[in-house]
């Protein structure tokens, strides 16, 4: 196929293709990357380490920083929750990495700088979602039409279907060369943002919240903590559900979170549920949203009966209050 | 009397160049095996990262559950709290695909090729006849150890992942760096097929070699030091128990071979 005497020129190329691959695209690419900037006193532009196995990675900031101050108004429908997180994450990103969003805000008649404005955003940012919805009917695969671009979210669409399977962000982001980074993480940021506005209240909405989250005095150690979730007062026995569909990562008790369950609900969202009397599920059960999953108890290092309830996204703990329509009251009592 | 087709043909620039290159395969070959088997570890280690999870979850699990039955231990329970795991299995999956590229990528730095009196320098089987695929093969069914069976196995399974990497790379960058320039029709087409070249050059070019090495690798350190039965079985075990998942993920989950066809 080759003439011998082209094959050197073959050789180099196709090992060239491979080292490229390998600099940009493997921890030990940055690694090297990483070791070379020191050397020359430069600033690395490698990923840090660990980002190369969260699925879709960059140098954004992460979703948990993007969250709201104050939580939404009134319970989100399901376009307006995606359409919020969509706003959110787009504020989050550099001006050029905007630049696909605010192309088709323009081709559609919507003033760019409106997707980024705190009252009108989500409504500006909805209609992109709208116009793309025919063309790309799953939120993932619009998503990364309104951050990428449409050819290359239809592109990545395509190469998923040549390959198989759903197409997940972690997957379409795969298919896409290097300098697609910083839209498949907003597209990611966006996504669990939407699922965390969507998610339900674990107990009764009427459930008073006795301890927030966020740095406190532990009542037990007598130490200054992070407290990774809020605290909710219920009595013993309390049903505990699903706050959506997912798959049950962990059911197990020991001596801190008592009877414990994790629920991980995909698109970088997961749920934890603390001190439990009893675990109704198992470890890799599909759970719906609004199943009974737990009875909520007093159990593991615990002052009085509660149920602790911790969300995480991109695998950091937020305040899930943030995410909550403000309808049920907020009592300032004593931590547990 | 016979003489080559190309012999009285004047040496163009392109194969000047070609034969010029040729005079670096000491340095290119090498660094690209390896950069090739690395990239099929990380998209092999990629697709493990959940999996890694769910076993820091269950071990976590077992380990708050013991610790947590003494008040001495209690505490130890908070060693790992909920939202570390998975910082945990993340830097797992690192430690994993690092010792993987030591006991996998890093014997491709070997490579070698030797110049036999009468053939080019580039041809492959230029190694002594003991180095031989042959030779080595025969060795691999008469003197068997796990080294000599697992390595160049799992090397060849991740040498596929890593060239259907770098062939999806290609095909995306081509593909929407040309479609402005030249079109939807062609941009596709030429990105198909360069993808498809890629794929089937760096298996063909690169591939084999890789495997050919690490079988090499894997023959001299059994002759060194595998000799009788139990030695053969034990001798470089953790290292081929650690690449062993690796090279089945690879072939299971990151080796979409048939997609560059459709």
């Amino acid at each position: 196929m080759f003439s011998r005497n082209a094959r050197g020129l073959l050789d180099f190329t196709l090992a060239l293709l491979c080292l490229w691959t390998a600099w940009h695209h493997t921890p030990a690419g940055a690694l090297v990357r990483r070791a070379s900037a020191w050397a020359l006193g430069r600033h690395s532009t490698a990923r840090p380490l660990l980002a190369y196995y969260d699925g879709v990675s960059g140098t954004g900031v992460s979703a948990p920083t993007l969250a709201p101050g104050t939580p939404p108004l009134r319970p989100f429908t399901d376009g307006e929750a995606l359409a919020y997180g969509t706003h959110l994450a787009l504020k989050g990103l550099s001006p050029k990495a905007r630049a696909p969003a605010f192309a088709l805000a323009e081709e559609l008649g919507v003033p760019p700088d409106s997707l980024l404005d705190e009252s009108r955003g989500p409504a500006a940012v909805r209609k992109l979602h709208e116009a793309l919805a025919k063309a790309f009917p799953q939120e993932e695969s619009r998503l990364t039409a309104l951050f990428a671009g449409r050819v290359p979210a239809r592109y990545a669409v395509e190469r998923v279907a040549a390959e198989g399977g759903t197409p997940s962000l972690e997957r379409l982001a795969r298919q896409l060369p290097p300098g697609y980074e910083d839209s498949t993480v907003a597209a990611a940021q966006a996504l669990a943002l939407a699922t965390a506005f969507g998610l339900a209240w674990p107990v009764p909405e009427s459930a008073p919240v006795t301890s927030p989250f966020g740095y406190r005095l532990h009542p037990v150690l007598g130490t200054r903590k992070l407290h990774t979730g809020v605290d909710l007062s219920v009595r013993v026995g309390t049903a505990v559900q699903a706050v959506a569909d997912g798959t049950v990562r962990r059911a197990s008790e020991d001596a801190v979170n008592g009877r414990v369950l994790i629920v991980d609900h995909g698109r970088g969202v997961t749920t934890a549920y603390c001190h439990n009397s009893e675990l109704l599920v198992r470890p890799g059960q599909r759970v719906t949203r609004g199943e009974l999953i737990a009875r909520s108890g007093n159990t593991g290092r615990s002052t009085g009966p509660h149920l602790h309830y911790q969300l995480e996204l991109a695998a950091q703990p937020v305040d899930p209050l943030r995410f909550r329509a403000r309808s049920s009251p907020l009592v300032d009592g004593s931590a547990r | 009397m016979n003489r080559s087709p190309t012999a009285d043909r004047p040496e163009g620039p392109f194969t000047a160049f070609s034969r010029f290159l040729g005079h670096f395969r000491w340095a290119f070959m090498p660094l690209g095996l390896l950069a090739l088997i690395a990239v099929g570890i990380h998209a092999a280690a990629d697709t493990l990262d959940d999996r890694l999870l769910a076993v820091v979850d269950f071990v976590d699990a077992a380990f708050d559950r013991l610790v947590g039955r003494f008040d001495l231990t209690a505490p130890l329970v908070d060693l790992l709290s909920l939202e570390r795991r998975t910082f945990l299995a993340r830097a797992l999956a690192l430690s994993w695909e690092l010792a993987a590229d030591v006991v996998l990528a890093l014997p491709a730095l070997g490579y070698r090729e030797e110049s036999a009196p009468q053939a080019p320098s580039w041809r492959l089987p230029q190694t002594p006849s003991r180095h031989s695929w042959r030779a080595l093969l025969v060795r691999c069914l008469r003197r068997p150890t796990s080294m000599r069976w697992i390595r160049p196995l799992a090397t060849a399974l991740v040498a596929v992942a890593g060239a259907c990497t770098v062939a999806r790379l290609v095909q995306g960058t081509v593909y929407l760096s040309w479609r402005e320039l030249f079109g939807e029709g062609v941009a596709d087409g030429v990105a198909r097929g360069l993808a498809l070249a890629a794929l089937v050059g760096l298996l063909w070019r690169l591939g084999a070699r890789a495997v050919l090495r690490n079988l090499q690798h894997a023959d001299e350190a059994s002759e060194l030091h595998a000799r009788g039965f139990a030695r053969a079985l034990a001798y470089g075990l953790p290292g081929s128990a650690l690449v062993a998942p690796l090279a089945l993920a690879a072939a299971l989950d990151a080796s979409p071979l048939l997609s560059f066809l459709r």
